[in-house]
């Protein structure tokens, strides 16, 4: 028993100075960071900030400098083996066109030791997708759920999804979150998502990490988020007072202002306006503008 | 679209949800209520959040975890929560409610005695 506490106090995934260069651009300036078990974490940034090339390291998928592991095991080097234990989807998802569902999930089952067919199966009771149909002739959002339902009955303990819902219109996607918390989440499995609609998962996050140009700008919890950052829609005669409080955004529409605040304490904030806390989306704009990180 | 307000934590939000159901006796004492992922797959929020909110109702005996079958209303949980309830009011809201009386100078007793009368 003792082992097993262990085993799940481990990360997930940990990287350590992790760096990659495209000929002589240099594309990840070493990021640090642990995801432990149990969390969703979601990673934004971007375009060509650095987003799929990071999850590109973790799936051992692209080559790196640093120290990458992925349960305990080196990603690039045991790639392989890794997979039986980590799943993903990623944004240019591709599945096998010419295949009919049912060959598909016969190829698997042949492929992979850890896909359950009849979960698989399962997954897609309910829902248009059959198994006679060939891949070619599903729409974008059948795909999407053939998609979920065969990373879910991979008995995976790290589940990655790049920009996973893509294109979807909002009932598949909310259809594709609930499937996740519903079939996939437990205390022992992580998932890592990445999606330009942040505001739409923010609350099944429980960390956050925003990239920029290669680097971590911020990497959180979502609660350490809502106690650290607050939004106040100041009130017109007391700007200059807020402003003097160093807010680290300030963006003025229809006469008022919002400003972000970061680590200045609420109860001060009160006295010119509304205090809330910002939507993610509202963070991230605020943080993209700042100044380079100290 | 966001089902939560702005002002107050996710955790606290879908507690007093919980706490709705136990109080309006939605489910009554012994009885289950609805299972972590459940709430979370509904509410699209984390599993965590939600076993934050079960949590702090856990701890005033409001609610019961039973190991492997989830959560339950607590023997004595409906008059715990109410007396938990009422002193919450008394001392958060109640002050604000006659501080708001008094600024629009309404006299408290009138209004009971008005209001008895129109229903």
């Amino acid at each position: 028993m003792n082992d097993l506490a262990q085993t799940t106090a481990a990360p997930i995934v940990s990287a350590r100075g992790l760096k990659k260069h495209f000929g002589r651009t240099e594309i990840l300036h070493g990021l640090d960071f642990d995801i432990p078990a149990g969390r969703i974490y979601g990673l934004v940034g971007h375009n060509g900030a650095g987003k799929t090339t990071t999850l590109n390291a973790l799936l051992g998928l692209t080559s790196y400098e640093g120290t990458v592991r992925v349960l305990g095991e080196d990603p690039y080097q045991k790639r392989a083996s890794l997979m039986k234990n980590v799943a993903f989807i990623s944004d240019v998802a591709s599945l096998p066109r010419f295949l009919r569902v049912r060959e598909l999930f016969a190829l698997l089952t042949n492929i992979h030791p850890n896909f359950d067919q009849a979960k698989a199966r399962g997954f897609l009771e309910g829902t248009d997708v059959k198994m006679e149909a060939r891949i070619k002739n599903l729409s974008k959002g059948m795909i999407a759920q053939l998609h979920l339902a065969v990373v879910m009955a991979i008995d995976a303990k790290l589940l990655v999804l790049d920009e996973p819902t893509l294109g979807l219109d909002i009932t598949y996607r909310k259809r594709f979150y609930r499937r996740l918390l519903e079939d996939y989440m437990t205390e022992e499995r992580t998932l890592l998502i990445t999606t330009h609609q942040v505001d739409e998962i923010e609350f099944m996050l429980s960390d956050i990490m925003f990239i920029r140009d290669g680097e971590l700008i911020l990497h959180m919890q979502m609660e350490t988020v809502s106690s650290k950052f607050s939004q106040v829609l100041v009130r017109a005669d007391q700007v200059a007072a807020a402003t003097a409080l160093g807010p680290i955004y300030s963006e003025t529409r229809f006469g008022q202002t919002a400003m972000v605040f970061d680590g200045v304490d609420r109860d001060e904030l009160a006295q010119f306006g509304d205090v809330t806390t910002p939507t993610l989306s509202d963070l991230f704009v605020a943080l993209m503008q700042r100044g380079p990180a100290k | 679209m966001s089902q939560f307000n702005d002002s107050q934590p996710i955790f606290v939000q879908i507690g007093e949800r919980i706490a709705d159901m136990i109080l309006s006796k939605t489910t009554k004492e012994g009885e289950a209520l609805p299972s972590v992922r459940q709430i979370s797959a509904d509410l699209s929020v984390n599993p965590l959040t939600v076993t934050r909110a079960y949590q702090s109702l856990v701890d005033i005996g409001v609610v019961e975890s039973r190991r492997g079958m989830g959560m339950f209303v607590a023997e004595g949980g409906h008059q715990r929560l109410l007396a938990h309830e009422r002193q919450k009011f008394l001392t958060e809201e109640w002050p604000r409610v006659m501080a708001r009386l008094a600024a629009l100078d309404l006299d408290p007793t009138l209004l009971l005695k008005q209001g008895g009368k129109d229903e």
